[in-house]
């Protein structure tokens, strides 16, 4: 089936709509139809769509807790995120910013690294064994460790999101570093240039093809890194708020912050995406 | 009989034999290569004298050692033994003269360059200031007519053209010798004979000194002053042709005058026979 633009949309949103209905209303089915309705779909655990909505909204401080919106009185929103101290406001902009920081320390020096070791044939007999033991820990498992040495604020999420993205992001230079066209190197060469020129002019923008393409997992691998940090023991940050709902059996708090962390996921995505195409707009080659 | 081929017939069909004063000069240049454990000769002792503004190509079966002994001259392999002299001093591995220029086979174009920054790359490492290269490079798209392109990446870009880059991209450079290594080896016919124009155009108004490695016969008769046919390998010196058809050349009447044929069967002969060595 081909399918038009249209359909495909129509199909899509045919698709939310069913799943929004069937999380809505199918456990009010149970009472008359037991075995059709599994327990899974029990609110307790997975709350409504309707609940997840008036919990944002209320999370957000947009409305009171009775459900009265706060926007137009003067002051009250102001008064109601003065109050948490972790608000949902707050808990995003804690989370993104370690998120985009792990990012960044991960994606710098994981291509430093990986730079001079795939470069250097010395260097990375050396270091390979080392390397290889450290990308085989399930890096989550260090998370603990990490929260005690740097304690529960934001050093220890960086730190977590940059041991995610560093391996990644390394081991992708580093073959693209081994993989350098030898005969555009060679052609360099023969036009005269210098060490530092053919490492400048053909190795790097060679290498950096590769760690474009690394871009898009290692930014969700910073946020997982950075919301599995707050689980083990944060102050701020929506793992924070999870926990913490969690803890009271708050299943719309849980849901709504999983909304939360779905748009910031899928932002960041698309920024990386469209940073990525702009980069290597070259690789359009039209055919 | 054809306006150019009666215009080729009358003249008398040969050039003065090159004089000048020799530039490369290669004495016993013998390659051996280990390949699992055992010693395979590549070159065995060839000796070449290339003249100042000479087109010379070294022509043989494949895996003669053709390219081999190019890439001994331009210094990105060293010989196992003999001599490689450039204007009497001797030539080393790992050593690349300025002098030089180097076409490859192979697509060596850097993709994520613009025509216009792939042909400006060499003038870039020499440290040449924005204005004049501009101006150079210029210059090099307009003859290469790839006007119109000067934004493009090579990915956009035909096979033909992308070679015609990396022709610029060693020309602009203005080297006085020029190695090309089967150049246009990868090119369907069409484009190749385009290439050669282009080729044809440039060297006989800057008459650059040319060793040209190709296993194609047309293309070697096309170009050359002078064609030295490699053996099946070992690769040694079997036999020295002297082309002397009247130039400037046109590609394609050139291919259509008797002198070519005759000339054409004898070269073939001699290089039948090594490719029957070969198997080819």
């Amino acid at each position: 089936m081909m399918g038009s633009r249209a359909t495909v949309v129509a199909a899509q949103l045919a698709i939310i709509l069913l799943t929004l209905a069937v999380w809505q209303w199918a456990f009010d089915l149970k009472p008359y139809a037991d075995w059709l309705v599994p327990g899974l779909l029990d609110p307790y655990f997975i709350s409504k769509p309707s609940e997840i909505w008036t919990q944002l909204l209320r999370l957000a401080c947009l409305t009171n807790p009775t459900g009265d919106w706060l926007l137009g009185q003067d002051g009250a929103v102001m008064a109601c995120l003065a109050q948490n101290d972790n608000n949902l406001w707050i808990a995003t902009l804690v989370t993104l910013t370690n998120t985009l920081w792990g990012f960044a320390i991960g994606v710098a020096s994981g291509y430093i690294v990986g730079l001079l070791l795939g470069q250097s044939t010395f260097l990375s007999r050396v270091f390979e064994p080392f390397l290889v033991a450290l990308n085989s820990i399930p890096r989550i498992a260090l998370v603990p460790i990490v929260v005690m040495m740097f304690g529960i604020g934001d050093t220890s999420k960086i730190v977590t999101a940059w041991l995610l993205v560093f391996f990644l992001v390394f081991f992708n230079t580093f073959e693209g570093a081994r993989q350098v066209d030898q005969t555009l190197v060679s052609m360099s060469r023969l036009l005269q240039a210098k060490d530092w020129q053919v490492t400048s002019k053909i190795i790097i923008p060679s290498t950096l093809t590769w760690v474009f393409a690394s871009l898009t997992p290692a930014i969700s691998f910073a946020l997982i890194g950075v919301i599995v940090g707050e689980f083990i023991g944060a102050r701020q940050g929506l793992g924070r708020i999870m926990m913490e709902a969690q803890a009271r059996g708050q299943s719309s708090v849980m849901m709504a912050t999983v909304i939360v962390l779905m748009t910031i996921g899928v932002i960041l995505a698309l920024g990386v995406k469209s940073m990525q195409t702009y980069l290597l707009r070259w690789q359009n080659t039209g055919h | 009989m054809t306006f150019a081929q009666r215009d080729l017939a009358v003249a008398p069909a040969s050039v003065p034999a090159n004089t000048g004063p020799v530039r490369i000069r290669a004495r016993g240049l013998s390659k051996e290569f280990e390949i699992a454990g055992k010693r395979l000769t590549a070159v065995d002792r060839v000796d070449l004298d290339i003249r100042k503004g000479e087109f010379v190509s070294l022509l043989g079966p494949s895996g003669c050692g053709k390219s081999t002994v190019l890439n001994m001259i331009a210094g990105l392999i060293p010989a196992s033994s003999g001599t490689i002299e450039l204007d009497g001093k001797p030539l080393g591995a790992g050593h690349f003269s300025s002098k030089l220029g180097y076409v490859f086979q192979r697509d060596t174009t850097i993709p994520w360059r613009t025509v216009k920054k792939n042909v400006g790359f060499g003038l870039e490492l020499a440290g040449v200031d924005r204005a004049s290269r501009d101006r150079r490079v210029n210059e090099a798209i307009q003859q290469a007519r790839l006007n119109g392109f000067e934004n493009a990446f090579p990915g956009m870009l035909s096979g033909g053209m992308r070679q015609r880059v990396s022709l610029m991209r060693a020309l602009v450079m203005e080297p006085d010798i020029l190695l090309m290594d089967e150049p246009f080896g990868a090119l369907d016919a069409h484009t190749k004979t385009d290439m050669h124009r282009l080729l044809l155009e440039i060297w006989e108004r800057q008459h650059q000194t040319v060793i040209f490695v190709t296993h194609d016969l047309a293309e070697a008769l096309t170009l050359s002053d002078r064609i030295i046919l490699l053996s099946a390998r070992p690769g040694r010196l079997k036999e020295e042709f002297v082309v002397d058809f009247k130039r400037p050349r046109d590609a394609v009447s050139l291919r259509e005058t008797p002198e070519y044929a005759e000339l054409f069967s004898r070269v073939w002969r001699s290089l039948g026979e090594e490719m029957s060595k070969v198997g080819a």
